[in-house]
């Protein structure tokens, strides 16, 4: 197969299958992604908060509300009076 | 990247890009030898590279960490392969191995990276990101870290769904996907192991709760929730982003225990906990750290002070063994522990554990060598053959040995492990001559 530069992808496409967990990795991510970022639409929430309305157990919320903040969808917001927990709001 | 040679020629080969091997590596390349630095990560600089501070000065670890990082990446005499890993190691003769080297693909061209991030972004993949001990998501088409050196992107193939969408961003077209594994010959005169040491996994012990309750930590994870590059945006409670106000430390988590098969102290567990509780009373001046020991070996030169600096701080000292961690409803955390000192039984609640985990030994030097045999100790560290004379030999002539490879120690150690390493292999290059 003739490689072409800038789309190398097509070659390694040919010789290996990617994996079904990479797939499904991948399809869980958007998944998730997308209900919190719809959930944060609304307003700022806490992980507690979001954890409620997601039905989304509380350590997975952080791990997945880090990564969007890591990727530059979400950004920190105030924490509460306590100075126990953050909000969390869509990045401008 | 000597990529179409397969048979290159070099004066030493150092196995391990940490703090000795690179430490070793630049001895050696300052003194006008030809080194090769082979590092199984993506980057080299070790597990120093990943800390916060370091004890007992709490000088910051990237700021002594990166410039010697460039330094051994500059040198002219200095080859790195990252991503590859020593299948063999061959005697032939004094001053004469063969080593072969693997070499797995980055599907990167290293040369032409930018480290411009695009592909990052672009890169729909999302997996738990080991360099920040999966706290936090990383992309399958990633730069390993801020300070990582090469600074390049990789891409992590097990998760690439090969959409090919970094490809179309890289302004240098630097991701090449028919890039494949290489096996590389390598002719050199002496060898230096610095294979450094593997963190004890805290699952062995399955009465602390570690994976089960997502508020205990592992020490290395609490070192990167205070570095400057940290997963979160102030340190916080993985289980559901509390910002914690009792902290428990349990040392000797799979150290100093005959049960889990490591009966040895791993010497930098007492420090590190309390240089990481100095850290977190700076991060959460309203926090209330606890640390619950068997001993504070404070045995080095600072350490006392820097111990006795903790206690006057307010960080809270309990001579006690843990018998068990459980969880509550609210994520807080109970321990159970004997009270060493009153000999009674007590238990005690914080909001977040970290275990502070102990040094085990990386046993994969000793499967380098097919003819000879390279000697560990009784535990499984490589043995110093001549300790008190010459500590960097091994049983094998010609290769020595740097830092943690020969047992737990310290930073300064591991530095003067590495200088003792490579003065021994100058001699040893010399007497060959």
């Amino acid at each position: 197969m003739e490689i072409e530069k800038g789309k190398t992808f097509k070659y390694l496409k040919e010789k290996r299958e990617v994996s079904q967990q990479a797939k499904d990795g991948l399809k869980e991510f958007n998944r998730i992604k997308k209900a919190i970022l719809d959930a944060l639409k609304e307003g700022e929430l806490t992980v507690i908060q979001l954890s409620e309305k997601l039905n989304m157990p509380r350590p997975e919320v952080v791990y997945y509300l880090m990564s969007l903040v890591k990727y530059g969808f979400v950004a920190t917001g105030e924490v509460d009076d306590m100075d126990e927990y953050f909000t969390y709001k869509i990045k401008q | 990247m000597n990529g179409a040679t397969n048979h290159l020629n070099f004066d030493a080969v150092v196995v391990g890009g940490g703090v000795a091997g690179g430490e070793a590596a630049l001895n050696l390349a300052s003194n006008g030898y030809k080194v090769l630095l082979v590092e199984k990560e993506l980057s080299i600089g070790g597990k120093m590279i990943m800390l916060s501070k370091v004890f007992p000065t709490l000088d910051c670890a990237a700021c002594i960490t990166t410039p010697k990082v460039s330094e051994i990446s500059r040198h002219p005499n200095i080859t790195i392969y990252t991503g590859s890993e020593i299948s063999n190691i061959n005697k032939i003769a004094e001053n004469n191995f063969e080593v072969t080297v693997v070499k797995q693909p980055r599907y990167v061209v290293v040369e032409d990276c930018t480290a411009c991030q695009l592909c990052e972004q672009a890169c729909p993949v999302s997996v738990p990101d080991q360099y920040q001990y999966n706290m936090v998501g990383r992309k399958a088409a990633f730069i390993p870290f801020s300070i990582a050196s090469p600074k390049a992107a990789a891409i992590d193939i097990e998760s690439c769904v090969l959409c090919g969408a970094c490809e179309k961003v890289c302004p240098t077209h630097c991701i090449d996907f028919t890039q494949e594994v290489q096996t590389l010959q390598i002719d050199t005169k002496t060898v230096i192991l610095a294979t450094g040491f593997k963190l004890f996994d805290p699952l062995m012990i399955p009465r602390y709760g570690f994976g089960m309750y997502k508020n205990v930590i592992t020490s290395m994870q609490m070192e990167r929730e205070l570095a400057p590059t940290r997963p979160f945006n102030t340190v916080l409670r993985p289980g559901d982003g509390k910002v914690p106000d009792k902290i428990a430390y349990v040392l000797c988590t799979g150290s100093r225990d005959a049960t889990v098969g490591n009966p040895i102290c791993s010497q930098i567990c007492c420090m590190y906990s309390i240089k990481q509780a100095q850290l977190l009373m700076g991060a959460l001046p309203m926090a209330d750290v606890t640390i619950y020991y068997i001993n504070i070996r404070s045995f080095g030169k600072g350490f006392e002070e820097f111990y006795q600096q903790a206690k006057g701080m307010g960080v809270n000292f309990v001579k006690g063994k843990i018998g068990k961690i459980s969880e509550q409803d609210n994520g807080n955390l109970t321990l159970r522990y004997e009270d060493i000192n009153e000999g009674i039984l007590k238990e005690a609640d914080h909001d977040m554990v970290i275990l502070s985990v102990g040094v085990l030994p990386n046993k994969d030097a000793s499967a380098f060598f097919s003819q000879d045999e390279l000697q560990l100790d009784p535990y499984n560290f490589i043995y110093q053959t001549d300790e008190l004379v010459s500590p960097a030999r091994t049983s094998i002539p010609g290769v020595f040995v740097a830092g943690t490879a020969s047992g737990p120690m310290d930073i300064p150690d591991s530095i003067l492990s590495a200088g003792s390493a490579s003065s021994e292999a100058i001699s040893y290059l010399i007497n060959g001559q």
